[in-house]
């Protein structure tokens, strides 16, 4: 026990290091827990793989005693042969249950990995994303993990014996002739020679643009995908659109640069290392040690025998080399989403006291040289009502998401109940402000999940009554199988259901601060009325911020605040500012034909 | 498999392939044959005159020497030929999914589709360039081996011969048994795929909701499937890998007892017993490379299947004698349509005269949407005919129609381009002074102005980083520039905010002029512009008529309206 023990410990360092050197600890990081199974992993693997030497070596022995001079030994003769089948079995066994381990702890590693990668990007600011690729970020949490599996199913256990196997063969090799030893490593030689070839800036630089050009492919055929009813209506039916040919242009050349590059150099290690030539090495080196220094030749044995098998680190490097660079790629693309600074969430949560709303000087900007929001005062009372009006472009939509706390204001701060938004701990955020946007999301599973979106274990009746309330109770009683359609797959909504199906979804997270964007884009009249109603319904003590698109909703607020250009221009209650006569009144002027 | 791909491929890479196939084949069998020379070799160098042995090192020195510029010239080929295709793959995938019905881009094909453009082309197409020659090699090298040890000693060649058959058996079983469990386990990935992509998408949705990573069970639930599904491959995987290495070690096993038994009995000489145990010991190695290439072979294969399923889904069939519309009036002839399960369109004709505007007015989920889908052949009716010019819209070329035809659609998608790029779709041989034109009409020119970068300003993904009206504008600008005779609008106004409506008002006007018109509406406002109304409800014409004409009838469409002006009940 204690044996295995000290081995355990011994070989419990390995793994780490072996990530260490593809320059990943964060990865290492996270695989410590399951350090014990590397462990044993790399031990049934090494152990296997000296077995596998047995019969080579049964072998070599037979050769031994069948070419020695004087009567053969029978009884020596079957033992080699019965040691070499044992070898073999021992071999299989312990293979077998490494590679099924190995792939076992793949797996959990993966899940590991993938629930890591999903927590961190649920807790980036959202800002964050609209930098970013969907695509892009969906390949990280799916292929560039898949990716790893070389890495941890097959490096530590297969790159461990590929290099302890070759060198308790060379220490064998070396008692039975020297100078033999060394011919039979010419063609190691030569391959390693050849390495730093493939590693030439030009090469990594070659490697990593075939690695842009592939996730560009990824990218262009989302697009391509999603933009599908553009490509056909304006890009002529039958012609895919051209970001996507050409990103395929764009991969096959780099693609072919790559193979250009590398062809001549893997062709020379791949015959340095080939049998036949590793055999003609052996045989020349081996033909004139026996005719002129007179070397038994039944030691020639061996060397044909194991010699091969010297050529495995290379080899297994060589083999492993596309797999394991890949795998170090995609790991660097995972810690670097892994990395990112999450909003931060405050150390010691403050409750906020009440639901009133204070921005004050808030500035804000996407980018650094251009600001969106430039200086916001703003006042939201319990009990009332604030419609944000002003044309696109403004920043209305931007003002509106400081409050869920998408992003951090650059200046300035966000205050709810006199806290800091920063100061309050999101639970806490999310219990008291919801919001419906333009920007429906609906998630593919049933309706009465996505109402309850917010509240998990809504009763069915309370999820009804916001559905009722959202107008779309009728609608969705219509469904094939009523609430428990599951959107996206029994059926597509409409632009405006979907907004009623979120709208329901605010009403039933029932927070004491709303924020609204008054639905434009798929509104219908149910849509436009169903929020209307909403809006005169919640009223009493909530804290509602709108943008406002309808005269009426306007009409029906407490207070108007007009946005230009980032900036309050004007602000007061909507007949106050119709009497002065300003940039809202000119604003409500145009829409004076809207109705009747 | 070969011949699959080949098909998915289609003739022109056919003959490309073969010849790789064979050159792969040649290289394998003169690697096997050259140990034949071993044999002469050692018998020499263990006999009593060793330096006999040279003239059949050089013999064996030429042989290796063919065989490695075999070896370049096939690994070379079947780089290019895995490269052409690739290519030409890519441009067959790209253009079919461009001819596939929008019906049949539901929720999941977006995931689907790109794994499959990504990974899944790749990986098919690897196997030319990286399998291929290691699997031919793994099967023909030993065979040749097996032959040649026939001719040395026929007792040992044929104990040799007698696992290739159980090698072939297992190599057949593996791939049969594991064939469920990948497309299982392609099934989860595809599922977790899909939800990570949601997952991304609904963030804004899911903070609000407090669902940060940890607590959003539908993505948590398809990781953990795809961890399951991945046991389960190993565990089915498992039986295979080890019976195929049962298989070659009993074989050695046998050979080796065999050769000794033989020896000992004087049968054969010490030095063709050890050899045929040399060449015999090298046959192990590729043979137990079979199974991880037949794990990566089938992966190519499944997704070379999927591929083919994607490749021969029936796009709508083009005319074999397209005829040209020549005017523009549409109809719908008792179109009956159904998409899923669900009646969309229950008998529905009208017609639209050239020149004319017809407002389209209903409930959400009426059907309005498919109805311009329909009259632009998104998809093919069930029964009836959906005519322009008089001609059934299935005997016009697709090319033909979507030139007659331009939409503006509720749900604006941009591409990830310049603001330019995106308008000059379009018509993308059109002019600097019409693109600007066109702009202006739709007054895009103000939002070029504000942002940075103006015309050359990047859009983002979807067109994220403009506003939902700033989108609109493009794809207004874009229908403008379009010019087509027939013009369909899906509620086109309602994203503008008001100050600017009036103004965008001036450019739909300009785009409605003189031409066929077919809008769905929201809005009373757009329905105004009409001259005639039809209103929408499950799945039938309700009613038909002038606006005005509708309202003072007091029927379902007064009603419609009434709601929208109805003042809310306040507490």
């Amino acid at each position: 026990m204690n044996a295995i023990d000290v081995a355990g410990a011994r070989e419990r360092s390995t793994p780490t290091r072996l990530f260490d050197s593809v320059g990943e600890q964060s990865l290492s990081r996270l695989l410590r827990p399951h350090v014990r199974s590397f462990a044993a992993v790399v031990i049934l693997q090494v152990v296997g793989a000296l077995a596998g030497l047995a019969p080579l070596l049964a072998v070599a022995e037979l050769g031994r005693t069948l070419l020695a001079s004087g009567p053969i030994d029978e009884d020596h003769v079957w033992l080699v042969v019965i040691a070499g089948a044992v070898g073999l079995f021992v071999r299989l066994l312990f293979t077998a249950a490494s590679s099924g381990l190995g792939h076992m702890l793949d797996g959990q590693a993966q899940l590991t990995l993938r629930r890591q990668l999903a927590a961190r990007l649920g807790r980036v600011p959202i800002g964050w994303f609209s930098r970013r690729r969907t695509g892009e970020l969906a390949k990280v949490v799916g292929e560039d993990v898949s990716a790893v599996h070389p890495l941890i199913a097959h490096a530590p256990g297969e790159l461990v014996s590929a290099f302890v196997v070759p060198l308790a063969s060379l220490i064998y090799l070396f008692t039975v002739e020297w100078r033999m030893t060394l011919i039979t490593l010419i063609p190691v030689v030569m391959a390693i020679a050849l390495v730093p070839l493939l590693m030439l800036p030009a090469r990594t630089r070659e490697q990593e643009e075939f690695d842009a050009a592939m996730g560009r492919i990824a990218d262009s055929v989302v697009e391509f995908v999603q933009g599908i009813s553009v490509v056909k209506a304006f890009g002529g039916s039958g012609r895919a659109h051209g970001k996507f040919l050409s990103a395929v242009d764009d991969f096959v050349s780099t693609f072919l640069r790559w193979v250009r590059g590398m062809s001549l150099v893997a062709a020379g290690m791949q015959l340095a290392l080939s049998p036949p030539f590793v055999l003609l090495v052996i045989l020349i080196g081996g033909t004139s040690l026996i005719t002129s220094d007179g070397m038994a030749p039944a030691d020639l044995l061996p060397f044909l025998l194991l010699g091969l098998g010297l050529t495995a680190p290379v080899a297994a490097l060589g083999h492993g080399f596309d797999d394991m660079q890949a795998a170090g790629r995609a790991v660097g693309r995972i810690k670097e989403v892994l990395e990112v600074e999450p909003l931060p969430e405050p150390v010691h949560p403050v409750v906020p006291q009440g639901h009133r709303v204070e921005l004050r000087d808030v500035r804000f900007g996407y980018e650094d040289d251009r600001e969106v929001l430039r200086g916001i005062d703003l006042v939201l009372e319990p009990g009332t009502s604030t419609a944000v009006v002003g044309p696109s472009g403004s920043g209305k939509s931007t003002l509106v998401q400081l409050l869920p706390r998408f992003f951090d204001p650059t200046h300035g701060s966000v205050v709810l109940g006199g806290v800091d938004l920063r100061e309050i701990g999101s639970r806490q955020l999310y219990r008291m402000v919801s919001f419906v946007f333009q920007d429906v999301r609906l998630l593919r599973a049933s309706v009465t999940d996505n109402i309850a979106l917010a509240v998990p274990h809504a009763e069915r009746d309370d999820v009804v009554r916001a559905a009722r309330l959202a107008n779309i109770h009728d609608r969705i009683l219509e469904l094939p199988h009523g609430y428990e359609t599951v959107i996206g797959e029994d059926i597509k909504l409409s632009g405006g259901e979907a907004q009623r199906i979120s709208l329901a979804r605010a009403l039933l997270a029932d927070t004491p601060v709303l924020v609204l964007d008054e639905a434009t884009a798929f509104a219908d009249p149910q849509t436009d009325h169903a929020i209307r109603q909403a809006l005169a319904t919640l009223g009493s003590d909530r804290t509602i911020l709108v943008i406002a698109h309808r005269l009426e909703t306007v009409a029906d607020a407490d207070t108007v605040v007009m946005l230009e250009n980032g900036a309050i221009v004007e602000r007061g209650r909507p007949a106050e500012l119709l009497a002065v006569d300003g940039k809202f009144a000119a604003f409500w002027r145009s829409q004076g034909g809207e109705l009747r | 498999m070969i011949r699959m791909l080949l098909r998915v491929l289609g003739p022109e890479y056919a003959r490309a392939m073969r010849r790789t196939v064979a050159l792969m084949t040649i290289t394998a069998v003169v690697e096997g044959l050259s140990y034949a020379l071993l044999v002469p070799v050692l018998r020499e160098l263990f006999g009593s005159t060793p330096d006999d042995a040279v003239p059949w090192l050089i013999a064996f020195g030429a042989a290796v020497a063919v065989y490695a510029v075999l070896r370049y010239v096939s690994d070379l080929s079947g780089m290019r030929v895995g490269t052409t295709m690739l290519h030409g793959m890519y441009y067959r995938l790209g253009e079919h999914l461009a001819r596939l019905p929008i019906g049949w881009y539901n929720a999941g094909r977006v995931g689907e589709v790109s794994v499959m453009a990504s990974r899944g082309l790749l990986q098919a197409m690897g196997v030319a360039a990286h399998l291929l020659a290691p699997f031919v090699s793994a099967l023909v090298t030993p065979l040749t081996i097996v032959a040649v040890m026939i001719a040395f000693n026929w007792q040992l060649g044929v104990a040799a011969l007698i696992a290739a058959p159980v090698v072939a058996a297992i190599q057949t079983w593996t791939a049969r048994s594991m064939a469920g469990t990948d497309a299982e386990r392609h099934e989860r990935d595809k599922e977790a795929s899909g939800r990570v992509i949601e997952f991304l998408q609904a963030q804004p949705v899911l903070r609000a909701g407090g669902r940060t990573g940890e607590r959003f069970e539908l993505l948590d639930d398809s990781l953990r499937e795809v961890q399951r599904a991945s046991r389960r491959t190993v565990l089915a995987v498992l039986p295979g890998a080890v019976g195929l290495t049962l298989t070659v070690q009993v074989g050695f096993t046998a050979l080796l007892a065999l050769g000794a038994s033989l020896a000992l009995g004087g049968t054969i000489g010490a030095a063709e017993v050890l050899t045929i145990l040399v060449i015999a010991a090298r046959c192990a190695d590729p043979l137990l490379s079979l199974s991880d290439i037949g794990a990566g072979l089938r992966g190519a294969q499944s997704e070379i299947e999927r591929l083919d399923k994607v490749l021969s889904t029936e796009p709508l069939p083009e005319p074999r004698e397209p005829v040209q519309p020549g005017h523009h009036e549409l109809a719908f002839e008792s179109v009956t349509f159904r998409h899923g399960e669900r009646m969309v369109f229950d008998d529905v004709s009208f017609s639209v005269p050239e020149g004319q505007r017809l407002a389209v007015v209903g409930p959400s989920g009426a059907g309005k949407s498919t109805l311009l889908q329909l009259l632009a052949r998104f998809y093919d009716v069930d029964t009836g005919t959906v005519r322009m010019g008089g001609v059934d819209v299935r005997q016009i070329s697709t090319e033909v129609l979507m030139a007659q035809i331009a939409i503006v659609f509720q749900d604006v998608y941009l591409f990830d381009s310049t603001i330019e790029e995106n308008v000059r779709l379009g018509r993308p041989d059109a002019d600097e002074a019409d693109v600007r034109a066109a702009a202006a009409a739709a007054r895009l020119d103000e939002v070029i102005e504000r942002l940075p970068g103006g015309w050359a300003a990047n859009v983002g993904e979807g067109g994220a980083l403009l506003s939902g009206g700033e989108r609109q504008r493009v794809s207004i600008a874009r229908a403008l520039l379009k010019n087509a005779p027939v013009v369909l609008l899906d509620e086109v106004t309602s994203a503008l905010d008001p100050v600017n409506e009036a103004a965008v008002h001036e450019g739909i006007e300009r785009l409605m002029a003189g031409r066929t018109v077919v809008m769905v509406a929201h809005r009373m406002r757009t329905v105004q512009r009409a001259d005639r109304v039809l209103f929408l409800e499950g799945g039938r014409i309700v009613e038909e008529g002038a606006h005005d004409e509708l309202l003072r009838r007091g029927g379902r469409y007064s009603d419609f309206w009434n709601i929208s002006m109805a003042p809310v009940a306040s507490e």
